[in-house]
């Protein structure tokens, strides 16, 4: 470790123990699968499908982390280039291309392979799969048959355009739609494993996991705050146990309840992630992994991310109190977090509610100064809607973007210098920028 | 680069000219035929057969027949060596991989979208070097530990050995990381295929002697470099001609014949 | 060349008229407008268009022009999708279809849904609508997806005034159904050896179809199939029969490059190809049933995710599993007498590019030689391009 320099981002202390949570489940899937109990691999499901394995007992390691792992771990080069070897288009998803080069060469060599980071992914007997956002999961993992014999199960999330949402009867239809889809999983499962669900295990399950995306959101909800009390940094930390809930989710629910006490203290005592906080941005999608440390020179410079990734942010909380049947539950909970923002958006005539609007809504609520957008060269799902981004928050509030690319595995991608050299540039625009949105009478 | 090779009816070669003449001068393939029959002491009547073959192929107005660089790589790797399974060819603009069986070819893949993994990634990054491509190979033979270049883009790689350099990675280090780079490309796109030996690496960047190096440490099969591998492509659209016309006098059949004309392609010849 | 070249009251036939319309694709559109009908643009093939037709709408299939350089879209798409997608794109915010009264998107892909959520924000019409096809053949999705169409009934009826009676629907259902059967009938033509039609001629023809009312389309595919029975200068005998699978092949260009060389393009995989014609949709009590199963389960399109095939241990059985999902093709292979097969995507399609490795594993299996090209819809590209479907050819032989 390099000797402790002075640190410009003010890190939250009881995001340390939410991280050390993370990278245990590689180890308990990987004990599972030797004990001869199931294992899965997973595909970020938004809590959809979560709660239904976990209810079930089965453990879960999720590729798309197992991705950025290799990638930081340095293995995932050789993965890639298996996977070209394979025959696969080098333009896919870096994720996918790495979690297919792993599976070839676990299935060379019939074991889990030794330069694996943490452990490696345990040959699974299923892998699941969501329809969420992104067409690429659902075809990877059909892609796998090559080298798994695990059977891909595609969990169904609606995605309804914005005006389709808030039509009559359209909320109850993808409610009853997604049930019916959670009901058909079960039984596959039931028949997969041998075994029935667990619905006493599973109405617990369902409760929790909400409860733990409630306390989630109140703690981002205090970000809004000046100065800013919990940095973008934190987040991605943090988010882990919400986004990959393979882990015991009471404990979660400690971690997150110390994590609120700590913020709320800070924002009592005006205590900000950065300070002085001169600048408020906010980013979208997925962070330079590799290079995060650029966060700490911007810092320097008085830049605090004060919020980010709308996909991995929990959604708005709802009352599910009087919901009895947990698949409902789950459903609402899930769907809410896809339209959260889409009756907001449908008032403003935007029409692309989640990853783009969410953004205009944040720019204004958190009093963004400006953007940092980061698309990948290999994620068309986090980089679709950057344009679009970029151009509405200029054109309806006056916050410019400052746009670094990079890709999710090829780090080489990423500028740092350049990025830096930019920003300082950037800090005139936002600086313009903020003298124009007073002169309209924009409340930052 | 314009190639002609001009062989006689026991495949025997009776002339060999390689010419520099660049991509704008593709269409004076006439100029450099003419050298040839010199060399071979032939008019240009007494050819039986003229095969035109890579990316030059449409642009010569007197060949008989065109055939693909890849069947006739195939075609000339099997003629060296009779036992060849796989073959490479890097050359300047692309790098193609070959599935031979019997001599014949069975399956191919090809780079052709992008600089990295063929001879132009040495030519930019010798230049970033400031060496020339002919000292790479003595320079990359004094490593003693490879840079590993992460980066599969011919300017993202520009940018990080000039990074690495900084940072004090010894200079032999870099350009045995230049070679590892594009054989580790290459080797992954042959591997499409299946390798088999025996293994044939052919094509201009053949002649590199650390790229060679380079392709036998990634291949984990030894390699055979046909000793002028420049012309194995030519001297296979050679031999495919020499075989046409055996096979249809064998026949009794007519020799299907383009009227030739010794002359440049215009743009509007096809 | 006959493009863009319009003459005033000449009413041309058959495979010429097919040929003008590809050439000039609004040109009957702009007719309809004048006679105060309505144009709804769609996208791709999961629109379902029997209920524009019942409704008296004119469906016009929105594609895109890789003569036209990409310049507008790139304000609001970026470079590393689909560029098919950002050509649509690009000539809708060009005014190329400055004729539409409304459009019709439905999920066929991500980039297409989002690519559906850019055009509203930045292209204002009378009538949009999304419609969210499901992307498994899960009974909820089955029903999911019918609800879903009569939803978009709903708005059908209150943007014309009309209402949608079951019996209207079936009328239009039949009248798609037809020009399904002709467009198969237009296939067989491609069966004798040679074909008796150029793959080129079809893509106009196919092209064409999507450019007019399905009763006109019907009375083209008539003209189109007689003349290639009588006429006797069709395409010449070559010794290989491809079979084209693919992403999206919306100009003659690639099949012209293909067609080219020793080969005749003989049947294909593709959209704006036999993809949308080659099941019927039945008709059932509720014709939205009939509707949802055709577009969800019917149609063989790799975006729809299929069941894996297990084995009695529950585990996949990989040969089992590409014989479910790709084992049509093994049909199409056998009856159009193909040789071998080019497989053809976009660059950047997640869809399309996931399903070649496993697609060639299963085309080696029932012993058809295939390679796969990967193409970024230029026509720049076309020439390298070129070397491959040449040395395959050379290969197969």
């Amino acid at each position: 470790m390099v000797e402790e320099k002075k640190k410009f981002i003010n890190r939250l202390k009881s995001m340390y123990a939410l991280r050390a949570n993370i990278d245990k489940m590689y180890a308990r899937t990987v004990e599972a699968s030797k004990a001869g109990n199931p294992t899965a691999w997973c595909a970020v499901n938004w809590w959809e499908a979560d709660p239904i394995l976990k209810a079930m007992g089965v453990e879960v390691v999720y590729p798309e982390n197992y991705g950025a792992v290799c990638a930081s771990a340095g293995v995932a080069q050789d993965y890639l280039e298996r996977s070209a070897a394979e025959g696969f288009p080098t333009y896919l998803c870096g994720y996918a291309r790495n979690c297919i080069g792993y599976a070839a060469r676990m299935k060379e060599l019939g074991e889990i392979p030794p330069e694996a980071p943490l452990g490696g992914m345990a040959r699974p007997v299923l892998l699941l799969n969501s329809s969420a956002l992104c067409d690429a999961r659902y075809k990877w993992f059909q892609s796998l048959g090559r080298y798994l014999d695990a059977p891909v199960w595609t969990v169904e999330l609606p995605h309804p355009g914005v005006k389709e949402s808030q039509a009559d009867g359209a909320h109850e239809q993808n409610i009853r739609f997604m049930v019916g889809e959670l009901k058909e999983f079960i039984a596959f499962l039931e028949r997969l494993l041998g075994k029935k669900m667990d619905w006493a295990r599973l109405d617990e399950l369902a409760s929790a996991f909400i409860e733990v995306n409630r306390i989630w959101y109140e703690i981002n909800e205090l970000r809004k705050a000046r100065p800013c009390p919990m940095h973008s940094r934190d987040f991605w930390t943090c988010m882990t146990a919400s986004l990959y809930p393979s882990g015991d989710p009471k404990e979660s629910l400690k971690l997150y309840r110390d994590l609120l006490a700590e913020v709320k203290e800070r924002v009592a005592n005006k205590i900000g992630a950065v300070a002085p906080e001169k600048y408020r941005l906010l980013f979208a999608e997925l962070p330079p992994w590799h290079d995060l440390k650029i966060f700490d020179e911007m810092a320097e410079r008085g830049w605090s991310f004060v919020v980010e990734s709308w996909a991995y942010h929990p959604p708005k909380p709802i009352d599910l109190s009087h919901v009895s049947d947990p698949l409902e539950r789950v459903a609402r909970h899930t769907y809410r977090w896809f339209t959260g923002y889409f009756a907001n958006a449908l008032q403003e005539d935007e029409y692309m509610g989640y990853f783009a609007y969410p953004y205009l809504e944040w720019a204004r609520d958190y009093q963004c100064d400006g953007a940092m957008l980061h698309p990948l060269l290999s994620c068309r799902t986090a980089t679709n809607h950057l344009v679009l981004v970029q151009d509405r928050l200029l054109s309806k509030l006056k916050v410019p973007s400052l746009v670094a690319e990079g890709d999710i595995v090829d780090f080489k991608t990423f500028d740092h210098p350049g990025t830096m050299r930019k920003a300082e540039a950037f800090e005139e625009i936002m600086d313009h920028y903020r003298g124009l949105r007073r002169g309209e009478g924009l409340p930052w | 680069m314009t190639k002609v090779v001009i062989v006689d009816g026991e495949g025997l070669l009776r002339a060999r000219v390689v010419s520099n003449t660049g991509a704008e001068h593709r269409r004076l393939a006439n100029r450099v035929m003419e050298e040839a029959l010199q060399q071979a002491g032939l008019p240009f009547d007494q050819v039986s057969y003229v095969v035109a073959t890579g990316y030059g192929r449409i642009n010569v107005p007197f060949a008989d027949r065109q055939i693909t660089e890849l069947t006739c790589h195939a075609k000339g790797v099997a003629s060296l060596f009779p036992a060849v399974r796989t073959a490479l060819d890097i050359g300047g603009q692309d790098a193609k991989g070959l599935k031979i069986k019997n001599g014949v070819l069975e399956d191919f893949v090809m780079n052709d979208k992008c600089a990295a993994g063929t001879g132009r990634f040495i030519e930019v990054l010798a230049g970033t070097l400031g060496l020339k491509v002919d000292e790479l190979a003595a320079v990359a033979a004094k490593s003693t530990q490879k840079l590993r270049i992460t980066t599969t883009c011919t300017v993202f790689a520009q940018i990080e050995i000039v990074s690495r350099l900084s940072e004090g990675v010894p200079l032999e280090d870099v350009v045995a990381g230049v070679y590892d780079a594009i054989a580790r490309r290459t080797v992954n796109m042959l591997k499409q295929l299946g390798v088999e030996p025996d293994v044939v690496f052919t094509g201009g960047v053949a002649r590199n002697a650390g790229m060679v190096k380079a392709v036998r440490d990634n291949l984990c099969y030894d390699v055979f470099v046909p000793e002028d591998p420049l012309i194995t492509g030519a001297m296979g659209a050679a031999l495919l001609g020499k075989e046409l016309v055996l096979k249809a006098r064998a026949k009794g059949q007519p020799i299907l014949r383009k009227e030739r004309r010794l002359e440049e392609a215009t743009f509007f010849s096809s | 060349m006959t493009g863009n070249i319009r003459v005033a009251g000449e009413q041309k036939q058959g495979l010429a008229r097919a040929g003008q319309i590809y050439h000039d694709r609004d040109i009957r559109m702009r007719q309809l407008k004048a006679e105060g009908r309505k144009v709804l643009g769609y996208l791709d093939i999961y629109p379902v268009l029997e209920m524009l037709t019942a409704l008296d709408l004119v469906p016009f299939g929105i594609l895109g022009d890789i003569k036209e350089p990409i310049s507008r879209a790139d304000a609001c798409l970026p470079t590393i999708v689909c560029p098919f997608l950002r050509s649509a794109l690009d000539l809708g915010l060009k005014g190329r279809y400055d004729f539409l009264d409304g459009l019709v998107a439905a999920h066929t892909c991500e980039v297409g849904e989002k690519w559906a959520h850019i055009w509203r924000i930045y292209i204002d019409l009378p009538y949009i609508h999304y419609i969210d096809t499901p992307h498994t053949t899960h009974q909820s999705a089955r029903e999911h997806l019918a609800v879903l169409l009569s939803d978009f009934q709903g708005t059908l009826e209150s943007f014309t005034g009309a209402k949608l009676t079951p019996e209207r629907l079936r009328r239009a259902i039949r009248m798609h159904n037809e020009q399904r059967a002709l467009v198969r009938g237009l296939y067989d033509l491609r069966k004798p050896d040679p074909p008796l039609i150029a793959g080129t001629e079809v893509v106009q023809v196919l092209v064409a179809l999507i450019s007019l009312p399905v009763e006109e389309g019907n009375e083209l595919l008539r003209q189109v199939i007689d003349e290639v029975k009588q006429r006797h200068d069709g395409p010449k005998k070559k010794p290989a029969r491809l079979l084209l699978w693919g992403s999206v092949v919306d100009s003659t260009d690639l099949i012209a490059m293909i067609e080219d060389l020793e080969a005749n393009v003989v049947m294909d995989d593709t959209f704006v190809g036999s993809r949308a014609y080659f099941s019927d949709v039945k008709l059932t009590d509720d014709p939205l049933e009939g509707l949802a199963e055709h577009y969800l389960v019917d149609i063989r399109n790799p975006r729809t995710f299929r069941e894996t095939a297990l084995d009695e241990a529950n585990r996949k059985d990989y040969w089992a599993d590409l014989e479910s999902r790709h084992g049509y093709l093994k049909d199409y292979a056998r009856e159009w007498n193909v040789n071998g097969v080019i497989l053809q995507t976009l660059r950047y399609c997640d869809i399309q590019g996931y399903e070649v490795p496993g697609l060639k594993d299963y085309l080696e299996h029932i012993g058809l030689p295939c390679t796969y090209l990967e193409w970024n819809y230029s026509q720049a590209a076309l020439s390298p391009l070129r070397t491959r479907v040449q040395a395959f050819l050379e290969v197969i032989g």
